[in-house]
């Protein structure tokens, strides 16, 4: 009798749950056909960083000071820069980095005392050389102008 | 022609690699099996797979820079193990945290130990032959992982708590999504019991299977849902309060036996429990900033700290020695996974290799978290 109770509860606990998986079966798919369809990322989404362009100066404001290549854990960033003239602040004219290295931590953008860092929105990063992952930041400032 | 008369072989033992690139060892451990037909004799876990040097790794880098590591010993709770070292540090350097932060990590490190459990589920059910719930509970943890990626802006390896406060502020959609989040979950549970608890076949796999009783753990030094399974209600949120715990309301469920199925229990109920702090820590958010005004580099004063948070695998400590400059001079984590293998030298012997990988899925280990 025991076991006939037994296969009964065990083959309705089965039933019970074959029912949870023919009402989703009838759901909207949730998944997104990525290649076909882009994802929208969030706006806090940290892809590699890249300079920001302020409006009042219409280009970056980084100083070359250095806070980021030093706060960074993995050396990634490589930034030089050179004054115009004697008295003039000094301005980035080489901003490097190497994203393959880079664990997106966000201390060189907390740290950056001119604000001029940011995420970019990029994810597509996947790439065959080791340097397609070197991105010259600079570069990439001009041409989005 | 002599007839030589063969002797028949009965016993014989032979050793069995499981793992490292077994797929339910989830990660690279590997167990050394000494077996006498399908029964195990003697289990031993090789470990050291995934070592990457996290500990000394923090001895070149300043205070700040160990933030990204942090996350990447246990990947699964990486916002628990951020808040637990922040926390240390702060402890260290005698910082304050503006009340505001201290809830919005309270609120992530919940969100994340459900996200990490619901992996768990997954992945456990998986590897006793059950595919659909993998599928139901990913897409659960994926609606969970946006609203993280909303606010710390990665899904998996957060940096996101900082010393005195949090990276960045939390919005309305946040809140309005985490609320969605939790009736979306609790409307969950009904098809997870349909679909696992009430299943016979998981039931046989789960029950009576891996006992660990309340000795072998506490001997073991076991923590989480594995101490708790065995009927100990010992949790470090409760043990030894930190950040604003105290304030909140919730219990810590326990089993009886400590067999499988009763770790199973206590984490489906860890995860209601985690919901209700949710509930209250966003009832109680309260206004102010995220981030206390604190030094560029953090600089402890000389002597030796230790901070314990409740990670979703157990009390994970950090033990850090300052000599007064912005590097730690030596720092340790105790991790809880490490105690949580151990168990399993003492546990496997007289099982049937089938049962392993039951026992091996409910102890939910990461093996990174074990190798650092």
């Amino acid at each position: 009798m025991g076991m006939i109770k037994d296969i009964m509860v065990g083959g309705w606990s089965l039933i019970a749950g074959m029912l949870v998986t023919i009402r989703r079966i009838y759901r909207p798919v949730v998944t997104v056909q990525y290649p076909r369809r882009q994802v929208q990322m969030s706006p806090s989404y940290r892809g590699h960083i890249e300079l920001k362009r302020f409006p009042e100066t219409g280009t970056h404001h980084c100083v070359a000071c250095g806070t980021c290549m030093r706060f960074c854990p993995t050396n990634v960033i490589k930034v030089q820069g050179e004054k115009t003239h004697t008295h003039s602040e000094k301005r980035a004219n080489l901003y490097f980095i190497d994203f393959s290295h880079c664990s997106l931590c966000g201390l060189c953008v907390a740290n950056c005392p001119t604000r001029t860092l940011e995420f970019s929105d990029e994810y597509e990063m996947a790439h065959f050389s080791r340097w397609d992952g070197v991105v010259d930041l600079i570069h990439r400032l001009e041409e989005s102008a | 022609m002599a007839t030589q008369m063969l002797e028949p072989i009965t016993e014989q033992t032979y050793y069995l690699n499981f793992g490292p690139q077994h797929p339910s060892t989830h990660g690279v451990l590997r167990l050394f099996l000494k077996l006498d037909g399908e029964y195990i004799v003697e289990a031993d876990p090789v470990i050291g797979y995934g070592h990457r040097g996290h500990e000394k790794m923090a001895e070149s880098h300043f205070y700040e820079q160990f933030l990204p590591n942090s996350s990447r010993m246990d990947y699964l709770s990486g916002l628990i193990y951020n808040h637990g070292y922040v926390a240390a540090v702060e402890k260290m350097a005698g910082l304050d945290v503006p009340p505001r932060a201290e809830y919005i990590r309270v609120i992530c490190a919940e969100l994340n130990r459900i996200s990490s459990h619901l992996l768990w589920f997954g992945t456990f059910i998986m590897d006793l032959g059950g595919f659909t719930p993998f599928l139901y509970c990913f897409d659960d943890r994926e609606n969970l992982l946006d609203i993280l990626d909303r606010v710390s802006g990665s899904r998996l390896t957060y940096s996101y708590c900082r010393f005195g406060g949090v990276a960045k502020d939390v919005d309305e959609e946040f809140i309005s999504a985490t609320r969605q989040f939790i009736e979306r979950l609790r409307s969950r549970w009904d098809d997870y019991h349909n679909l696992v608890t009430k299943n016979v076949i998981f039931i046989h796999r789960a029950k009576d299977v891996g006992v660990i009783n309340r000795e072998l753990a506490l001997r073991f030094g076991c923590t989480g849902p594995i101490l708790r399974g065995a009927g100990v209600a010992y949790d470090v949120r409760k043990a030894e309060p930190y950040s604003v715990y105290p304030d909140l309301d919730f219990e810590i469920p326990t089993g009886t036996k400590g067999d499988a199925l009763d770790r199973y229990m206590v984490r489906l109920q860890e995860m209601e429990q985690s919901l209700r702090i949710i509930e209250q820590a966003l009832d109680g958010l309260p206004g102010g900033v995220v981030k206390a005004a604190v030094p560029h580099k953090v600089r402890p004063p000389k002597g030796d700290y230790y901070f314990a948070v409740e990670s979703a695998r157990g009390a994970l400590g950090f033990y850090i020695v300052s000599d007064g400059t912005s590097y730690p001079y030596r720092l340790k984590a105790r991790v809880p996974s490490y105690g949580n293998l151990q168990v399993l030298t003492d546990v496997l012997p007289g099982t049937l290799v089938a049962d392993t990988v039951s026992i091996l899925g409910s102890i939910d280990i990461v093996v990174p978290e074990v190798d650092r």
